[in-house]
């Protein structure tokens, strides 16, 4: 597994790849430009904090109570005195302007690569297109095949685009490894995208509690070399052919038999009134 | 007159209550019982009767402070819980439930029950003497506050015994909290306690607006107020609407969990997004909700210990009222990982950013308020001081969350939890200052100066060892018991900051414990360069507060004769007639009602809970209903006096009174009520199709016959008011009584469609059409029974000849009459004919 973990191991990976990424205008992915940003915002966020922090420490001893603290007592205020401010309203407007222009410049930036990254895969590279279900408590891949499974398996260096949703409660999908996340709810479809760039087994996430089994809503990606994907595929392709409901491998056999045929049920459940039969199945399990 | 005098010995105790209880003699030799009901004075502060009856904001101030601070044991304590659970990377003492029900009770706790109650505390205690009024403006609804959220802390207390408490976390995310995924009784119990909370918090709301805009001492206008005051006019009006947002989430939470409606569980209707638009909408706010008394207490004690004017004041103000306003336009920041399309999520990224600017500002004005101080390091500084270093840190963080491409990985993870655990205890640290700061406003006594200095030491240390870690090892899952080995390390530092900061609690605590007796005496003002009006009065100042009249008239703090004269010149005529028509009569401080009410919500909430799994849960129910309905009664029919000030500042309502105030600023906060009703409706719809859905009633004539019920007795309710102005008492009667029947046929008429709708298998749980219809109508039909009770209490008392010379409460009435009227205008054309 080749994540690495910890705020520093962030900063020391902002390199000179990352410029290169600024100046690029297209390819990057989520992975790229959270590095990035994340770099970007931490140095000059912690700079930010020291520069205040310091100053602030710095006055507060400064002006500290000492036994020859000059004291002009007309200046100190009364008790009973109307409540009243002291000057310094320009001081105050420089130090807000400059800060404002720091975040401002900061978010205008970020937006942009927002924008970039919302784009979604790029279509001249052909993505994937994976549909993500979770069910409490795992989750479940389609391949346009047919092919339902409980392990992603996608090939290196092609972008894959993840269409989610969610089969009973609110999910959020997540791959630490490739800063990749996005909201699995039920009803509705979420898109994101990333480009898997080196072959390993990653782990994907749940990351909006879910219940019981919220700890354990997890399930591996692995990333292959575009020919051993290809043979795997291949070989789904010809099975799920056959019979499209039995590939499940793993646990959440009963929930969500044809995918192709959701979207129907879940307009009969509501027409039909509630007993939405699933979901019970889904709490009896665990 | 003897007004500009005390009027009893006992009153000018420090401690508000009479120890020379000769002076009650009459009283003293009736039964202990019927002294407890009929109670004119307030029993000494040993008395256990003396806490459950006043109705003085100082001892409820202090009845707050420390209910919160024991609720801040119990989160403590979960949340330690869970430190232990993280020594390791993997599952090791809790169960899965377990820790999910700790991580969500902790958050509820903590925001809830310990911080807001918390800085009410100061807010009760402080408020009215910095603005210099004897009292809120309705004292026995700020009493029953309190009990309500007492008992609605001790109701989820009782949820952790029910098979389980709340597993979902504190944002109660749908539809996993619905019964089909988290069934036991407990977590129902849990959204009950928070809806009683949010009653509580809504009566606040109304109680501290009507007081701060009608009772401010003369010349103290709305700029010149102190911050600390300033902190809370702003934080209630946000409570004010942002409650009321959350109150309908929980309305229909808790219709779903026990009546079945199934407004979360629509799957094709997008259900869940509904809750977190809800919940978002309030919980933003919250944020600041909870953060602003904490900037006010650290104006104010910057100032005093800086001994210098707040630089910048008016920008600080403009600044939260910015705030304050705009917290309402960003809740969908929360919302980045959903389906939202790009240009919402654009819009409020830039309202998020917007919104940190303001924080920018204040921060600087306090930091340039401590130049050319002379700065005192006391412990009520030091923890403001270091309150507002933490915050600082806090904010920076925050500003990652709002770049919404990094939002998408820091999402749902550590760095979230870091962010608002720097934010929101950076607002205990500076509420624990408070605390020490009016420490001997409150009891008369100094705290243990050194134990305090070393508390801080201890407080800081073990903060920053507790939550810098998390930043470090922020790419942890929140809310989960396993995480990467790798991460062990922080978290067991972690964990020891934990332990280090409990303790540091633990011992502020002792310190208010042990300084009660052993604190060296304070006589007034210990803190050199305070200038607000609570320092200007003994420690603890008397009853009623005042030596005489505050009044700023002069540029500052005088007391003023409360002689008649001084009225004839306060341009506020009408209101000094009023007062002094009652002559010699005093304000009342003590009811039992408030006390009994909140028992009664007790046990009614906790007969809701469990009452479709039958057992002890109806009769429990029922109990509830009759003790309250009792109790309420008690309530409405005591005789409880208090006088309006003659004197003062009341922009921009000078024209109403009290009551009317109130009655309006309740209404605002029952408009985003019904707009939360209705919008969750238009949500819905719009999700299904608008033109897909069918209209529950098949025939709109029902409805339109309705309307004209309403409206014919929104006219009758004005005769009444008229006729009682003319002095007419069966004109008056006539009204009201015509109002009810019309009210009693309205529901009349809903009740026969209703049970055709039943007869016919359409029943709340049937499909969304049917839930979103019968709970809208059945919200709004509550409204028009809570009226016709309100007529069942005036019309007997009409007919003994009350309401004649003050046609008051019938005006109030009429009011929330018509608004309930108006609301049908909104929901007969919704749910019936388009
Ligand atoms: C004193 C004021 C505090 C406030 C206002 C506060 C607030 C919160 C909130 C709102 C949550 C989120 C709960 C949820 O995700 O549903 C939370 C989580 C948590 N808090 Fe606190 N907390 C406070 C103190 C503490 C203390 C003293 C500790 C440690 C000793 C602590 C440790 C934790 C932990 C471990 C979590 C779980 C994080 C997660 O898994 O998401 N908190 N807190
Ligand atoms: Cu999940
Ligand atoms: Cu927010």
């Amino acid at each position: 597994m080749s994540v690495t973990y910890g705020l520093t191991t962030r900063v020391a990976t902002v390199n000179s790849h990352h410029i290169e990424l600024l100046l690029q205008a297209n390819g990057r992915t989520m992975n790229d430009v959270f590095s990035m940003l994340f770099g970007v915002f931490l140095i000059l966020g912690t700079a930010v904090g020291i520069v205040v922090i310091s100053y602030m420490v710095y006055n507060a001893y400064k002006y500290r109570e000492t036994p020859d603290s000059e004291v002009a007592e007309r200046e100190r205020p009364q008790l009973g005195e109307l409540p009243q401010g002291s000057g310094g309203g320009k001081k105050l407007a420089i130090s807000l302007t400059i800060s404002a222009v720091i975040v401002i410049a900061l978010i205008a930036w970020a937006y942009i690569v927002l924008v970039d990254v919302e784009a979604g895969a790029p279509e001249s590279e052909d993505p994937l297109e994976v549909q993500v279900e979770g069910i409490q408590f795992s989750w479940q891949y389609e391949y346009p095949n047919g092919h339902t499974t409980n392990t992603l398996r996608v090939p290196e260096d092609r972008p894959v685009t993840l269409i989610l949703t969610s089969g009973d409660v609110f999910h959020t999908f997540g791959i630490p490894a490739y800063d990749l996340k996005a909201d699995a709810i039920p009803g509705q479809t979420t898109e994101t995208w990333f480009r898997p760039n080196e072959t390993g087994t990653y782990e994907a996430q749940c990351f909006e509690l879910c219940g019981s089994g919220h700890s354990a809503m997890e399930s591996d990606v692995i990333v292959m070399e575009q020919e051993e994907f290809d043979q795997w595929y291949a070989e789904t392709g010809s099975e799920t052919n056959a019979t499209t409901n039995n590939t499940t491998d793993g646990s959440a056999t009963n929930n969500s038999t044809a995918n192709d045929s959701t979207a129907t049920t879940t307009e009969n459940r509501l027409l039909d009134g509630p007993a939405p039969e699933r979901q019970l199945a889904a709490t009896t399990r665990q | 007159m003897t007004e500009d005098q005390p009027r009893d010995d006992h009153e000018a105790q420090p401690d508000g209550g009479h120890t020379h209880r000769s002076l009650t003699e009459g009283a003293t030799t009736t039964s202990t019982l019927r002294e407890f009901f009929t109670r004119d004075h307030l029993p000494p502060m040993e008395s256990v009767q003396r806490w459950l009856l006043t109705t003085n904001h100082k001892d409820v101030g202090i009845l707050y402070l420390v209910t919160s601070l024991f609720f801040l044991v119990f989160g403590g304590v979960l949340a330690l819980l869970m430190r232990i659970e993280l020594l390791t990377p993997v599952n090791s003492v809790l169960s899965a439930t377990g820790y999910n029900q700790t991580v969500s009770i902790h958050g509820l706790i903590m925001i809830f029950w310990f911080l807001s109650p918390f800085a009410f505390g100061f807010a009760n205690y402080v408020v009215p003497l910095q603005i210099g009024a004897k009292d809120l403006a309705f004292p026995r609804l700020n009493a029953l506050s309190y009990w309500l959220y007492l008992f609605s802390g001790v109701l989820l207390g009782i949820s952790f015994f029910q098979g389980g408490s709340f597993e979902g976390g504190w944002t109660m995310y749908a539809p996993l909290n619905v019964p089909s995924y988290m069934p036991n009784i407990g977590s129902t119990t849990t959204v009950l306690a928070l809806l009683l909370f949010v009653i509580s918090v809504t009566m606040s709301s109304v109680n501290f607006l009507t007081t701060l805009h009608r009772m401010r001492a003369k010349g103290l206008t709305l700029l010149r107020m102190p911050l600390f005051t300033w902190s809370i006019l702003l934080t209630v009006w946000m409570m004010l609407f942002a409650f009321a947002a959350l109150l309908a989430a929980l309305l229909i939470l808790s219709s779903d969990r026990i009546l079945g409606t199934t407004y979360f569980t629509a799957e094709g209707t997008p259900g869940s997004l509904l809750w977190t638009h809800l919940f978002w909408f309030f919980g933003h706010p919250e944020v600041y909700i909870v953060f602003f008394p904490a900037l006010g207490a650290m104006a104010e004690t910057f100032q005093t210990f800086t001994g210098r004017r707040l630089v910048g004041r008016k920008w600080f103000i403009l600044a939260m009222l910015l705030v304050a306003l705009q917290s309402f336009l960003v809740w969908m920041h929360h919302m980045f990982l959903t389906s939202i399309n790009l240009e919402i999520k654009t819009l409020f990224m830039a309202t998020t950013i917007g919104i940190s600017l303001p924080f920018d500002l204040m921060v600087f004005s306090l930091i340039y308020t401590m130049v050319k101080g002379r700065i005192r390091f006391t412990t009520p500084f030091l923890f403001t001081f270091g309150g507002l270093l933490v915050f600082i840190i806090g904010g920076i963080t925050g500003v990652f969350l709002g770049a919404v491409v990094l939002d998408y990985q820091l999402r749902g993870t550590y760095w979230v939890v870091a962010h608002f655990h720097y934010v929101m205890v950076a607002g205990v640290t500076a509420l624990i200052g408070a605390l020490f700061y009016w420490y001997p406003k409150i009891t008369g006594r100094m705290y243990n100066r050194r134990l305090g200095k070393a508390t801080f030491g201890l407080f800081f240390v073990g903060f920053n060892l507790l939550y810098f870690p998390m930043f470090i090892a922020w790419e942890t899952p929140r809310r989960v018991f396993d995480y990467p080995a790798g991460l062990t390390p922080w978290h067991q530092l972690a964990t020891i900051g934990g332990f280090m900061l409990g303790v540091a609690f633990l011992l502020v605590i002792w310190n208010c414990y042990w300084s009660l007796w052993h604190g060296e005496k304070v006589e007034g003002n210990p803190w050199e360069y305070a200038t607000t009006a609570e320092w200007a009065v003994p420690s603890p100042p008397p009853l009623e507060n005042f030596p005489g009249v505050p009044s700023y008239d002069s540029g500052s703090l005088d007391f003023l004769d409360e002689t008649p004269e001084a009225s004839t010149d306060g341009g506020t005529a009408v209101a000094g007639d009023q007062t002094h028509e009652s002559g010699d009569h005093h304000d009342s401080h003590a009811s039992p009602w408030p006390f009994f009410i909140g028992v009664a919500a007790l046990v009614f909430f906790l007969g809701l809970s469990g009452i479709s799994t039958g057992g002890i849960y109806p009769a429990l129910t029922i109990v509830g209903v009759v003790f309250g309905a009792v109790s309420l009664l008690g309530f409405g029919m005591e005789s409880f006096s208090v006088t309006e000030p003659e004197l003062g500042e009341r922009w921009p309502f000078e024209g109403i009174e009290n009551g009317k105030l109130g009655v309006w600023i309740f209404l605002a906060s029952d408009v985003v009520l019904f707009g939360a009703f209705i919008g969750s409706y238009v949500f819905l719809r719009v999700g299904y199709g608008w033109t897909d859905w069918q209209l529950v009633p098949h025939d709109p004539i029902p409805g339109l016959i309705n309307t004209y019920i309403l409206l014919t007795s929104s006219f009758c309710i004005v005769l009444a008011l008229v006729a009682a102005e003319k002095n007419s008492r069966w004109g008056l009667i006539a009204g009201l009584s015509t109002t009810l029947l019309l009210g009693v046929g309205f529901l009349v008429n809903k009740g026969i469609e209703w049970v055709e709708l039943f007869h016919e298998g359409i029943w709340l749980s049937s499909n969304v059409q049917a839930s979103t219809f019968f709970l809208t109508t059945g919200l709004h039909a509550l409204h028009v029974i809570l009226g016709l009770l309100i007529l069942l209490f005036l019309i007997p008392r009409a007919i003994n000849g009350a309401y004649l010379d003050d046609e008051r409460p019938v005006e109030y009435f009429g009011l929330y009459w018509h608004f309930v009227d108006i609301v049908w205008l909104f929901l007969f054309p919704l749910f019936y004919i388009i």
